[in-house]
């Protein structure tokens, strides 16, 4: 009983980095109507800029150039490749973003080689204990992280001229660029954000009980996407829960890989897309998605 | 009042507009709007205003439409080809068709959407409030959750909460009851009143030139008439293009199997909306009837009754001694009755002829298993079957693109493979709805013969649904004309041209 409750916790703290990653998917998504694939390596390069500059400018400087460094190189992505074509189809912007992806990928393991580079963490490999639980700490820092940024989200979404912006271009481009709101401007902050939590994402999945960053970091990211489109493609909220949900569920396989050995090793792997197709099966559009993904 | 006719607010000069793989949609529109008033754009369908509005407010790249030639002047710059938001920026805003407000957001976040570029929100607010008490009512409400009257409200205020030099109003009354529209109006005149100049695209001609002191009519991309609002209202030129003028005199039925269809006190309502009041008419045997009326009249709701999609609330429409009313729609259509839509329902990449091949499927016999077999009988039965498809391609000279997907055909020939295909069911009563919409005049003529051809040669009754009244005064034996639910006229052409009750409903009071 007692390595179940400590499996789900573990399982929630890791689900709300994945939580991070997926919600910054589900923005772009909702702004611009692009299935982000690049998200993955987007996240990698941020970990990776943190864990070559902790060294030298300190681990907080490292990390704010690290999330710019992401934010920036998202917004790129924007800029220079889908912007000219935002008005092609789904599946043409998603295999855009799939290259997009692939190379930057294999630009930033190529530098990364067969090293594995600490990021750096102030709080290392530090165990917290409560209640006869054992957690590592980064995960519940991240845990922390994760609850501020997401309720600093949903606030600044449901308030603030910026989410105002947001929903109405969400909804319908055309007429929000009539009431002179600038659909470029709102393209790129969507993209910014989701380059900053796919950094912070990066931080925390590449901390302790992680080795560190390495060239596969980009391929843990893709965890994220089982979890949006659990979720349902257009709902934050969904993106949210989502990630909970993998993170639980992934914990939990790997924690009774023995008593599950009859389904073959490496469960922990596929089960989040088991979950996946379970909840398709049962909801179609996800838990929280409201519509039919379809461009028209 | 601020009105100093002599300084324009906004001028077109000479614009092109041509959309990607199509022919030009404007060609060498010049218009000038004078500050402080209020133009009004009319035209039919396909005559180019939305395309016109489209240019003006930078949303023609969606559509990809690109302006080729031409200059539009406001507020000392060229706008051809700016970008959208820019265009809001600097004072020229626009209401778009069909409403568009962000149904997920509150009525207080539709607001303050529309003044998110704006300078001066509170005093934007402020007027809104005075103008739109109702808004303030509802400001925690979703949108989409508000009435089509109530949402049109909301779309104006949310564009005058961006401050506008210049509103533009695209087919404001498109859909809504009689009362709001005259609501509508005073809303218009007040906006205009208090100094912001409206250009009104409408193709209700009668709100339109009652709040209008100028219009331009718009017909197949130029600009055919302008003028006074008043003079337009009383001019011939305008009366013709919106009545029509009757062409030939009408033809005596043909000779036909078809049974006579009697509509008596028909009824329809949505929740508590009335869609349909009492109506009644006859289409006998061989006769070619037009249902007509300005938009939200009804007449789509009545073929949709009849077709068996809506559910009649009182009243009877008899198809010889059978009931229509409370059958389903595959039966309607077991029983020769056969109906087109108003949007094309055609699948684009299969080819012309299969797609006229799946109407006869109530006329085949051999199932699935035989035909997918190619057993000899169902070939057999296939090979009849094109022959008659194509007899009746011929009929409406589709012949030559039998073989093509119907999605590379251009909007008019489509329009006809659908008269084909509703044909090849073999009807004895043929229900058209709007089978013109959208044309352009070759167009519409080649639609005209189609199905002029289609009824002499195959004997049926044909029951067209229709607001350009111009187009059903030329080939209609008889028209039934609706307002508001209501039947207002029922007679020959001439006649219902002659009626005042139909004058007043198309031109408006000053008819």
């Amino acid at each position: 009983m007692n390595q179940f409750v400590t499996l789900v916790v573990g399982g929630l703290f890791l689900g709300s980095i994945y939580s991070l990653v997926a919600l910054g998917f589900v923005t772009v998504f909702k702004a611009t109507q692009v299935i982000n694939f690049a998200q993955g390596s987007v996240l990698l390069l941020g970990a990776y800029v943190i864990a070559r500059a902790h060294d030298s400018i300190g681990f907080w400087p490292a990390v704010v150039l690290g999330v710019l460094a992401a934010a920036v190189a998202a917004v790129l992505i924007d800029a220079v490749f889908i912007r000219r074509v935002r008005d092609a189809d789904l599946g043409t912007l998603a295999i855009l973003t799939l290259g997009i992806d692939i190379l930057l990928l294999t630009e930033l393991t190529r530098r990364i080689g067969t090293d594995v580079l600490n990021i750096g963490a102030p709080w290392g490999s530090d165990v917290v204990e409560a209640l006869g639980i054992r957690i590592p700490a980064s995960r519940v820092i991240a845990g922390g992280v994760a609850m501020v940024l997401v309720a600093g989200f949903w606030a600044a979404f449901k308030f603030t001229d910026w989410g105002i912006a947001m929903r109405s271009a969400a909804e319908d481009g055309e007429t929000a660029s009539l009431m002179g709101i600038r659909l470029n401007r709102v393209a790129a902050a969507a993209w910014a954000l989701a380059g900053a939590l796919a950094a912070i994402g990066g931080l925390f999945l590449t901390s302790f009980p992680a080795a560190g960053v390495t060239g596969g970091v980009g391929l843990v990211a893709l965890a994220a996407i089982p979890a949006v489109v659990l979720g349902g493609f257009d709902s934050p909220a969904g993106a949210v829960v989502g990630g909970l949900i993998i993170g639980v569920v992934s914990v939990l396989t790997a924690g009774y890989q023995q008593e599950l050995s009859f389904l073959g090793r490496g469960l922990g792997g596929v089960a989040p897309y088991v979950v996946m197709l379970l909840v398709l099966l049962v909801r179609p559009s996800g838990l929280f998605g409201t519509r039919e993904i379809t461009r028209v | 009042m601020i009105r100093a006719p002599d300084t324009t607010a906004l001028a077109v000069h000479d614009l092109h507009v041509s959309y990607a793989g199509a022919g030009p949609a404007l060609r060498g529109v010049s218009l000038e709007v004078a500050e402080g008033g209020v133009t009004a754009v009319l035209g039919s369908n396909g005559a180019g205003k939305t395309t016109l509005l489209r240019a003006l407010s930078g949303t023609l790249r969606s559509q990809r439409g690109t302006i080729t030639r031409g200059t539009i002047e406001f507020a000392g710059r060229n706008l051809a080809g700016a970008h959208a938001a820019d265009i809001a920026r600097s004072g020229l805003v626009q209401v778009p068709e069909g409403r568009r407000v962000f149904g997920t957001l509150t009525v207080e976040e539709n607001l303050r959407a529309g003044g998110l570029a704006a300078r001066d929100k509170h005093a934007a607010r402020a007027r809104v409030d005075e103008l739109f008490p109702i808004l303030r009512e509802r400001r925690s409400q979703r949108a989409a959750l508000l009435s089509g009257g109530e949402q049109q409200m909301l779309a104006i205020g949310r564009a005058l909460m961006a401050s506008p030099r210049v509103l533009l109003l695209d087919e404001p009354s498109l859909g809504l009851a009689p009362r709001i529209v005259e609501q509508l109006a005073d809303v218009i005149r007040e906006i205009n009143r208090q100094g912001v100049t409206v250009v009104l695209v409408e193709q209700n001609a009668a709100m339109a030139l009652a709040v209008a002191q100028r219009a331009v009519v718009l017909e197949v991309g130029e600009v055919a008439l302008e003028g006074a609002a008043d003079e337009l209202a009383e001019s011939e030129a305008v009366r013709e293009r919106y009545l029509g003028t009757a062409k030939r005199s009408a033809q005596a039925p043909v000779e036909s199997d078809a049974e006579e269809l009697v509509v008596d006190g028909l009824s329809v309502q949505f929740g508590g909306i009335t869609a349909l009041s009492e109506v009644s008419f006859t289409v006998s045997p061989g006769s070619m009837h037009a249902l007509i009326g300005p938009n939200g009249a009804g007449k789509s709701t009545c073929l949709n009754v009849l077709s068996g999609v809506y559910e009649a609330s009182a009243g009877s429409a008899r198809y010889g001694p059978r009931e229509l009313t409370g059958l389903k729609p595959h039966r309607i259509a077991a029983l020769g009755i056969s109906r087109t839509f108003q949007n094309i329902a055609l699948s684009p990449r299969v080819s012309v002829l299969d797609n006229l091949l799946v109407a006869r499927h109530r006329l085949m016999r051999s199932g699935f298993v035989a035909d997918g077999l190619r057993l000899p009988r169902a070939r057999r039965e296939r090979t009849e079957h094109e022959a008659r498809v194509r007899e009746i391609a011929g009929l409406l000279d589709l012949e030559p693109v039998l073989a093509r997907p119907v999605g590379t055909l251009s909007y008019g020939t489509r329009k006809r493979v659908e008269l084909a295909r509703a044909l090849c069911a073999e009807p004895k009563l043929l229900l058209l709805d709007e089978p013109v919409a959208g044309m352009v005049r070759d167009e519409s003529e080649a639609m005209a013969q189609a199905i002029a051809n289609a009824r002499t040669e195959l004997g049926i009754s044909v029951l067209l649904v229709e607001h350009d009244m111009a187009f059903v005064m030329g080939i209609a034996d008889r028209v039934t004309v609706l307002d508001f639910g209501r039947r207002i006229a029922d007679g020959t052409p001439e006649a219902v041209q002659r009626d005042p009750e139909v004058l007043r409903a198309y031109l408006g009071g000053a008819a």
